[in-house]
């Protein structure tokens, strides 16, 4: 048998895992989204285009900019803040990198739910924040219920996926680059503008994804700590499953944003296929 | 008529998504081709006896019931009493559907009508329970079990206002209170589409369960008012009182018990029912048709509307239940703001539940809610 014979056998269990719990709901996701929902509240199959129509409702726009928006400054302020934290460990963390990343991942154990009402508790006018500020003369800051804490939560929720692919290729980099950059007389901001960046461009690309395809489609924190005015379409969708009984309006709207979110994908898995075909001319690009 | 019964089977659940691209391209096939039919009746099956049968599962809300009361039941008729949890109807409800073993739940009247008129619900005589006397009058004969044969009630709540005291004056008893100046930018309405729809149904005078879209359309434009001067939709209603975030709250009763257990100045908080209206929520217990023991359930039914045991179980969670014993538990746990008790069988015409039973109505609620949070 060949090597690639044998490999082949052990994809099976992991293939049909995928095929079973991924690619059949999302089939059953494709079909509902075609149905209609009956007096009793359960999901019928049918062929109708309603609940696509509805999907483009042009009411749905401003919740879905909100979500895109969101979601950008997610990306960007996790990029900002995880990777100057990606690269201390990388570069300087010596002997303690493992710990140091093992006490970044540890509260990700802890339900992103869980946390986000820690969040709450912390953050509210009457909140532990609060107080602290008040002991030190600042007037009550409402920080609850407002788009900043939404935004907020979500780096929070989200900081950890940044962090791990920059980690990654700023391990992978070769640092005596780094050395050579700075024996051609290059600062520090030159060296790491044109040495250091260009080498984990893919880490920073695949960490603004993994934060900004989840944190759009996310309900958690604009429920527990957005205000009037901070309904993304994460609450649209988990509020027809849960609380409208109509999951088939609800499946139409996921179809919607996963096509619109697979365009993001795409252009990434685009770039990345790029870069891996030939590094050096996607860098001068 | 179509190949697929317009009944969403676990079955079908499974064909459907086995067939993937194949079962896709044949209901394209028969789009239009799907009939909306009458809802079977199920057959009448025979009534369930109180009597033991066998260990039971309980699917209920996580912390809705005093442990030690499933711990004596379980020792004094020698069954186990096991408990499993879901954090919203839906959930419960599909599992239902898709045959799971639960041999009692704990839906609201709108999901108990639902899944009685599906025929997932065993019938019973409620007189077979030692301590049906107890049950208020407000639970004989609901429109979600007209004859009495698929439900008692659990617990029950009212919406109307909490508000503190020490910030806000001039309430007046009325849905307009939401929007009381002193509360301006701390105002939540609930996020809830029947609780925040049927406030603004009741202050424009309509019938709570108005289905007119003119009429909606002009509760829509109340609410969206009311948003400005809101904080947030939220259903957190407790943290948001607890933490200073709310000094206005559209709330459940049963909530402003819990606010006042956990601060420490509970005096300055206060709530009220509208005079447009008083919406009462109810959890009732019912037995599935797929229940393993259904007599050990109904047994344990009636243990916990045993006036020592509801009373018991009021104090353990702070929510009223409509049977005696509880009563008188929840009066007591609330008597330093008595406006909380309110009795249920003294409303009236002013007590009144949501009820929305088809498809289109819960549609166009459902759509106004959105543009209100959307917009």
């Amino acid at each position: 048998m060949s090597e690639h014979g044998f490999w082949s056998r052990f994809l099976l269990p992991g293939g049909l895992w995928l095929f079973l719990l991924f690619v059949v709901p999302i089939c059953l996701v494709l079909a509902l989204s075609f149905g209609y929902t009956d007096d009793l509240g359960r999901a019928v199959y049918a062929f109708r285009l309603d609940n696509y129509a509805d999907a483009f409702d042009p009411l749905y726009i401003p919740v879905l900019l909100r979500s895109i928006g969101y979601a950008l400054a997610t990306a960007a302020i996790c990029l900002l803040l995880g990777y100057p934290i990606a690269y201390y460990i990388a570069r300087y963390g010596g002997r303690h990198k493992h710990l140091l990343i093992a006490m970044l991942v540890i509260p990700f154990f802890v339900n992103y739910l869980v946390r986000t009402y820690a969040w709450v508790a912390l953050l509210a006018d009457e909140g532990l924040l609060n107080s602290l500020l008040g002991d030190v003369g600042i007037s009550e800051i409402q920080f609850v219920n407002t788009p900043y804490a939404v935004i907020g939560g979500l780096v929070y929720g989200y900081l950890v996926f940044m962090i791990l692919p920059i980690y990654a290729s700023l391990e992978r980099m070769d640092g005596s680059l780094i050395e050579a950059g700075k024996d051609l007389f290059g600062t520090p901001a030159r060296v790491f503008l044109h040495v250091t960046l260009p080498q984990t461009k893919q880490g920073i690309l695949a960490g603004c994804v993994l934060v900004f395809l989840p944190a759009v489609g996310d309900f958690v924190a604009a429920q527990l700590l957005g205000g009037p005015d901070t309904y993304m379409v994460g609450n649209l969708i988990q509020e027809q499953f849960f609380t409208a009984s109509n999951w088939p309006f609800g499946s139409s709207l996921t179809v919607v944003m996963m096509l619109f979110l697979s365009i993001w994908m795409f252009g990434y898995l685009r770039s990345a296929a790029r870069e891996a075909r030939d590094p050096v001319a996607a860098e001068g690009a | 008529m179509s190949a697929l019964d317009p009944r969403l089977s676990r079955r079908q659940l499974l064909r459907a998504g086995a067939g993937g691209a194949l079962g896709l391209y044949g209901l394209g096939a028969l789009g239009g081709c799907t009939v909306s039919r009458p809802i079977e009746k199920p057959e009448s099956t025979a009534a369930v006896k109180p009597e033991i049968d066998g260990d039971i599962l309980l699917y209920n809300w996580a912390q809705y019931m005093d442990p030690d009361i499933k711990k004596r039941f379980s020792e004094k008729y020698g069954v186990a009493v096991n408990e499993v949890n879901f954090d919203n109807l839906e959930a419960m409800v599909t599992k239902l559907r898709a045959g799971g073993h639960y041999d009692l739940i704990w839906p609201s009247t709108e999901y108990a009508f639902r899944l009685q008129q599906e025929g997932l619900l065993h019938r019973f005589h409620r007189d077979s329970l030692a301590h049906a006397d107890g049950i208020s009058s407000f639970y004989d004969g609901g429109w979600w079990d007209p004859n009495n044969e698929y439900t008692i009630p659990y617990a029950y709540y009212t919406t109307g206002i909490a508000w503190r005291n020490d910030v806000v004056s001039g309430m007046a008893g009325s849905w307009n209170d939401l929007t009381n100046p002193d509360g301006a930018g701390k105002m939540f309405i609930l996020d809830d589409f029947q609780e925040a729809i049927g406030e603004a149904n009741l202050l424009n005078g309509w019938d709570l369960n108005t289905a007119d879209p003119n009429q909606l359309e002009v509760s829509k434009q109340t609410l969206l008012e009311q948003k400005e001067f809101a904080r947030g939709i939220s259903t957190n209603s407790v943290q948001n009182l607890v933490n200073g975030s709310a000094v206005i709250h559209q709330a459940w009763n049963g909530d402003i018990v819990n606010v006042r257990n956990q601060v420490d100045n509970p005096e300055d908080f206060s709530y009220e029912t509208c005079k447009e209206g008083v919406p009462v929520g109810s959890d009732l217990m019912c037995i599935p048709i797929t229940a393993r023991s259904p007599g050990t359930a109904l047994k344990f039914m009636d243990w916990i509307i045993e006036p020592d045991n509801a009373a018991q179980n009021v104090t353990w969670n702070g929510y009223p239940q409509p049977v005696e014993g509880g009563k008188q538990a929840f009066a007591g746990l609330v008597k330093d703001e008595p406006s909380i008790d309110v009795d249920i069988e003294e409303l009236g015409d002013g007590g009144m539940e949501y009820r929305l039973d088809n498809a289109e109505d819960r549609a166009l609620w459902n759509q106004v809610w959105t543009e209100v949070k959307a917009s």
